[in-house]
C-alpha cells in the first residue's frame, strides 16, 4: 500500500515508526499481524473473564467456579457465561437463585480424600 | 439464543424487574431475548443487599438521543448504547479510590505466605464479580503486627533476602531473621509484591498495602474492616 495510507495506520506509534517510512511500513505490518491474531484471541480473552468474574461471584456464596457449572449443566440451564457474569455483577438476587439451583443439583465433591497433610513441621515464632 | 431456565428462576427472576421510569415513552422498553424479560431503559440498579451496595454507572444521560443529532447514529444505536449484550467495563466513577473499602489484617502468628496471598487477592479485587484486569477495582488492606509473621520449618534461619545494587560484586544476602530485625515491614511487602501483577498497575496496587511494625496505624479515619480470610491453615499450629 502506499506511504499515506501506512502513515494513516501508524498514527499513535513511538518514535520514528510514525514518521519515517521505512520504520512505519515494518511496525504497521507487525500491527497488522497483531489485530488479525487478536480478533482471533479477543474471543479467548472475553470468555476466560467471564469466567473469572463468575468465579468471583460464586464464591461470595461459598462455591466454586467448578461446581457450579457442573451443577448448571446437569439442571440443563443454558445460560453462557456472558450471560452469568453480567447476572453475577448487575443482578446478584437472581444470580445467587442460580447458586443455589445449581447447589441443589450438585451439592459439591463430600467424597474426596484430600492428600495426607505433611507431618506437622514445628514453627518458630 | 435459546435459554432453558428451570421453572423457579423465571418467577425469581420477574421479581427483578426494573419499573421503566415515567420519563422514557414505552416504544424504548426493549423486549430482548436476554432473560425474556423487558428491560426499562434505566441504569441497572443493584438489588437491595445490604452488604455491598453496588451500581454500575451508565451513561445515563446519553440514553435517549435528542431528535437533531438521530442522523448521526444508526438505527439500532438510536436508542442509546447497547448495555445488555456487551460486556461490562468499569468508568471512572466505578473505581473511584475514595470509594473503595479499607480492610485491616493482624499478621500475629499468620503464616507469611498465605496471608500474602489473602490480601493479594483483595487488593488485585479479584473476591469481586465485577474484576477486571486493567483496572484498580480491588480494596486497600492494612497489616498492623508485621514484625510477628510466622514461618514453618528452618525459615526463620534459611531464608534468604537478596538484593543487588546494580554493581558487579553488589549481592547483598539477609536472612528471614536478619531482615526482621532491621526492617519487618519490608517482609510483608516483598511477599505480597511477588504475588501482584508486575507492571504499571501492580506497581499502582501496591501502593495500597499499608503495612506497621506495631498494633497502631494511622488509618482510623478510614474506618477498616475485618478482611475476611478463608484459608483454614494460614494460623500457625501450636
Amino acid at each position: 500500500m502506499n506511504k499515506a495510507k501506512v502513515f494513516k495506520l501508524a498514527k499513535g506509534f513511538r518514535g520514528r515508526a510514525k514518521n519515517c517510512i521505512r520504520i512505519a511500513r515494518e511496525r504497521v505490518e507487525k500491527a497488522l499481524q497483531y489485530s488479525y491474531r487478536d480478533r482471533r484471541n479477543k474471543k479467548r480473552d472475553m470468555r476466560s473473564l467471564w469466567i473469572q468474574r463468575i468465579n468471583a461471584g460464586t464464591r461470595i456464596h461459598s462455591v466454586n467456579y467448578g461446581n457450579f457449572m457442573h451443577g448448571l449443566m446437569k439442571e440443563n440451564i443454558q445460560l453462557n457465561r456472558k450471560v452469568l457474569s453480567e447476572l453475577s455483577m448487575h443482578e446478584p438476587l437472581s444470580f445467587k437463585a442460580l447458586v443455589d439451583i445449581s447447589r441443589n443439583a450438585f451439592p459439591g465433591n463430600k467424597n474426596v480424600v484430600h492428600a495426607p497433610r505433611k507431618v506437622s513441621i514445628p514453627v518458630d515464632v | 439464543m435459546a435459554i432453558l431456565c428451570s421453572s423457579s428462576s423465571p418467577s425469581m427472576l420477574a421479581a427483578q424487574r426494573v419499573p421503566p421510569s415515567p420519563a422514557f415513552s414505552t416504544k424504548s422498553i426493549i423486549r430482548t431475548k436476554f432473560l425474556g424479560i423487558s428491560f426499562g431503559l434505566t441504569k441497572p440498579i443493584a438489588a437491595v443487599s445490604n452488604r455491598r451496595s453496588f451500581q454500575a454507572r451508565c451513561q445515563k444521560d446519553l440514553a435517549v438521543v435528542p431528535l437533531d443529532q438521530r442522523w448521526m447514529f444508526e438505527e439500532s444505536e438510536a436508542d442509546g448504547p447497547d448495555i445488555w449484550n456487551k460486556t461490562w467495563y468499569p468508568k471512572a466513577a466505578d473505581h473511584v479510590n475514595t470509594d473503595k473499602p479499607w480492610y485491616i489484617v493482624d499478621a500475629t502468628d499468620k503464616i507469611l505466605g498465605r496471608l500474602a496471598s489473602t490480601i493479594a487477592i483483595y487488593i488485585r479485587g479479584k473476591n469481586l464479580a465485577t474484576y477486571t484486569p486493567s483496572v484498580d477495582m480491588g480494596a486497600f488492606v492494612i497489616v498492623v503486627n508485621a514484625e510477628k509473621v510466622a514461618v514453618s520449618g528452618k525459615k526463620r534461619t534459611q531464608k534468604l533476602y537478596r538484593r543487588h545494587s546494580g554493581r558487579p560484586g553488589g549481592m547483598k544476602v539477609e536472612t528471614f531473621n536478619q531482615l526482621q530485625q532491621r526492617i519487618p515491614e519490608r517482609i510483608i511487602e516483598h511477599a505480597v509484591r511477588g504475588m501482584l501483577p508486575k507492571g504499571r498497575l501492580g506497581r499502582a496496587l501496591f501502593n495500597h498495602l499499608k503495612v506497621y511494625k506495631g498494633p497502631e496505624h494511622p488509618h482510623q479515619a478510614q474506618k477498616p474492616v475485618d478482611l475476611p480470610i478463608r484459608d483454614k491453615r494460614i494460623q500457625k499450629q501450636t
